[in-house]
């Protein structure tokens, strides 16, 4: 169209009448997302892990809900194949809807807790970052022992206080850690694990949060 | 260049003769005879020491010193011989019968008049031990005698210091009669110009070697001599610069006699002449100073004072002439480094230099006394000198120290970004943080004792604003509840119309109301009591009767029971 129209345009100073009337812009409505992959249906499968499949069995109705009411996707349990299945349905809004259940679901199998998981499902800028204690720093048997009790603190504190100064979630699997937060909060919460990982005390760690996270706060 | 031994023993005999002053002035006849009587001597000795390298004494054009080396070398191993050969025969006395003999034949060909006196006195001794051999008291004298004897020999064959040690006793490492009696010869030699110290010395040694004697009796001297005069050296050199030596000597004659009087003054009397060989001795020593020669004597005599001290002058001038061309003394020298000055020479000097610092107060009891007084006062005054602390105004608020909390949070993480969120976009009015409720409860505190001051204070008593507050108001007198109700607001404000009275038509007070109203008002109050009446009748039918207000009492009680019944 934009060609003949420059071609028109070009021709315009030859024949000048013809350019005049141009048939009007076509105006489509917004894909659904049904439609969006030429009509097919899309899918996602999020496995379950065996630790997480009784607390997903205990929690199943408070998942559901959210991903059918809200998010408008066919949600079901492949108990065979051990896997959550997601589907889109004709009605769903929006195809960033599949994702963000998707992510959703995967952050609860991570091992996040529910309340915590649909924060995805309500905000956009929320992200899941993975990574293991071995990328900062190689550590075998007792010392890798220490690292993980050093990351988590007597019952939690040290995980708790780095959560509660950077508005993160962090689960820690073993050897594997997991962090769920908006990007800039997911940056300082990982520099406090990755300090305390190569053996920073934890007071330390404190006082470099505090002022990290009074910086944060200066700004809004 | 050997000499005839006849010739040899001549000398000798000639050096014995001659007269004891003769030796004051030093004479070149003198000292070519003792030489070759030394010589003659020496090579009389050869025979008896078979280690000696030279043949002869070398005397032409040699050193005092070095030629008594030479008889050094010689008279050495000849003395240990001399030692063993006298142990032998004190084991065994036949033997000695035997040498005795062939010793005195021996000695009359030889012609060693001194050698064999000291061996017949040796014998003679050794005799007078064999025939007291069974007296062991008379040979350990005899023996004492003896070591007394070689160690006579040997000091006179020995080194000077080792006589001197025995002479002056304040001989050590530090103080060698050898060495102070260089040093003041080259004194004198430098005083006089003249360098005859050598003759002087050769005719020293040649008189040591004659007679032994005289060399002990030197090194005394020389030591006696330092002993009484403090510091022996400077009082020779003073004598000696003023020329005259007799005297002086005569005077130190007398006192070192009297003040040091050794054993061998005593005991070992053969040896010592002591008033001769003293003179002679301060005689050499004084003497080497002048000229050695007799006539230089006479030469330098005849020069008046004038050309004296023309000459000492010349002589200091070539002196310092001769300093000035030598590279000077470090401590001349201007700046120079422990590296261009001898070790430890910095301490022999006196430095002076400057001190940057104060020297220490030195402390003394007035000091202390005053120092206490100082601090008595101090303390009673209360005047101290501490050093406060300035009073810190903060500059600016403290900045308020978010605290981590350690627990797990109870919001999830949903709610606090919905939290953040309103809070960014104020949706609606929350607290950001703890500190900030508390201020707001400080404001409202502060607000409310402002409005109490301002009652008691204020003449025009401003109301307290409204706060428009929805709350549920109750119409129950104020006695029941507690209100907390602002003082500005009268309970007409507070209640609704309704609530204050409820009722409908005309109201008309008292005083307003007609005879009639009045009537009609009373009359439907009986109505109304009436009916009351009734009504309470009628729920207790037992008692049917309208009885007076008597009976009505008991009727009362009545019907109360009956009620009670009646449930």
């Amino acid at each position: 169209m934009q060609n003949n129209e420059a071609s028109a345009a070009m021709e315009v100073e030859a024949v000048p009448s013809v350019a005049r009337t141009l048939p009007p812009k076509p105006k489509f409505k917004p894909l659904k997302a049904h439609e969006m992959s030429d009509g097919q249906v899309q899918f996602r499968k999020v496995s379950v892990p065996p630790h997480r499949y009784s607390p997903l069995k205990k929690a199943w109705m408070d998942i559901y809900t959210p991903v059918y009411e809200q998010m408008k996707i066919d949600i079901r349990m492949n108990l065979k194949a051990r896997k959550v299945e997601l589907k889109t349905r004709q009605d769903t809004p929006d195809i960033s809807n599949l994702q963000k259940c998707a992510d959703f679901l995967h952050a609860f199998m991570l091992g996040f807790d529910l309340v915590d998981a649909i924060a995805l499902l309500r905000l956009d800028e929320l992200y899941v970052e993975s990574f293991e204690i071995k990328d900062v720093k190689t550590l075998r048997g007792e010392h890798l022992s220490r690292a993980i009790g050093r990351l988590s603190g007597k019952g939690g504190k040290t995980k708790f206080a780095i959560e509660n100064a950077t508005k993160t979630r962090i689960v820690i699997a073993d050897t594997k850690i997991h962090i769920l937060g908006s990007f800039a909060n997911i940056k300082v919460a990982r520099d406090s694990l990755c300090n305390l990982i190569l053996g920073s005390p934890a007071g330390k760690v404190y006082s470099k949060l505090r002022a990290v996270t009074a910086r944060l706060a200066e700004r809004f | 260049m050997a000499i005839p031994s006849d010739a040899g023993s001549e000398a000798l005999h000639r050096l014995k003769t001659t007269d004891p002053p003769q030796w004051l002035a030093p004479s070149a006849a003198l000292s070519q005879t003792a030489r070759a009587a030394s010589q003659h001597l020496f090579s009389s000795l050869r025979p008896y020491a078979p280690k000696t390298p030279f043949e002869q004494l070398l005397v032409e054009g040699f050193d005092a010193e070095q030629i008594w080396q030479q008889l050094d070398l010689q008279s050495q191993p000849l003395l240990s011989s001399i030692r063993r050969e006298l142990k032998r025969f004190e084991k065994d006395p036949e033997e000695i019968r035997k040498l005795r003999v062939a010793m005195e034949g021996k000695e009359r060909e030889k012609g060693l008049e001194d050698e064999v006196e000291k061996m017949e006195v040796e014998s003679d001794d050794f005799g007078e031990d064999l025939e007291d051999l069974e007296e062991e008291e008379e040979q350990q004298q005899q023996k004492e005698g003896k070591e007394d004897e070689d160690e006579d020999e040997d000091e006179d064959e020995d080194e000077e210091g080792e006589e001197g040690n025995e002479g002056g006793g304040i001989e050590d490492r530090f103080l060698k009669m050898k060495d102070l009696e260089k040093f003041l010869k080259e004194d004198e030699e430098r005083e006089y110009g003249s360098k005859k110290k050598d003759k002087k010395k050769k005719k020293v040694d040649d008189g040591d070697q004659e007679e032994n004697t005289e060399k002990e009796e030197e090194e005394e001297e020389a030591g006696d001599d330092e002993d009484e005069n403090g510091d022996g050296e400077d009082e020779d050199e003073d004598s000696e610069e003023m020329g005259e030596f007799g005297l002086d000597d005569d005077e130190d004659e007398d006192t070192d006699e009297l003040g040091n009087a050794r054993y061998e003054d005593f005991f070992g009397g053969k040896k010592k002449k002591p008033s001769k060989k003293k003179s002679k001795l301060t005689g050499d020593l004084e003497g080497s100073g002048m000229d050695d020669d007799g006539e230089d004597d006479e030469k330098q005599q005849t020069l008046s004072t004038h050309e004296k001290e023309l000459a000492k002058r010349k002589l200091k001038i070539e002196q310092m002439e001769k300093s000035n061309l030598e590279p000077k003394t470090w401590t001349m020298q201007g700046e120079v480094t422990a590296a261009k000055r001898p070790k430890n020479s910095a301490l022999e000097v006196d430095l002076d230099f400057e001190h940057n610092m104060r020297p220490p107060p030195v402390i003394t009891e007035e000091v202390t006394a005053s120092l206490e007084d100082i601090i008595k006062k101090r303390i009673l005054e209360g005047h101290f000198d501490d050093v406060e602390k300035p009073p810190a105004l903060p500059s600016k608020a403290p900045r308020e120290v978010k605290e981590l909390d350690e627990n797990k949070s109870k919001k999830g993480l949903a709610e606090i970004y919905e939290e953040e969120y309103a809070q960014k976009t104020n949706l609606a009015s929350m607290p950001l943080s703890f500190a900030e409720e508390e201020k707001k409860e400080a404001s409202m505190l502060f607000k409310k004792l402002c409005l109490k001051l301002d009652a008691l204070s204020h003449f025009h008593f401003t109301p307290k604003p409204v706060i428009e507050d929805m709350s549920i108001q109750a119409n129950v007198p104020a006695l029941a509840m507690e209100e907390i109700a602002p003082l500005a607001v009268s309970d007409a404000a507070m209640l609704a119309p309704e609530e204050v009275f409820a009722g409908k038509g005309d109201i008309k007070e008292e005083s307003e109301l007609t005879q009639a109203e009045r009537k009609r008002r009373r009359a439907n109050k009986k109505r109304k009591f009436k009916a009351e009446a009734a009504k309470r009748t009628a729920n207790k039918p037992q008692d049917g009767t309208l009885l007076n207000n008597n009976d009505a009492v008991a009727e009362k009680k009545d019907d109360e029971e009956g009620a009670g019944v009646a449930r």
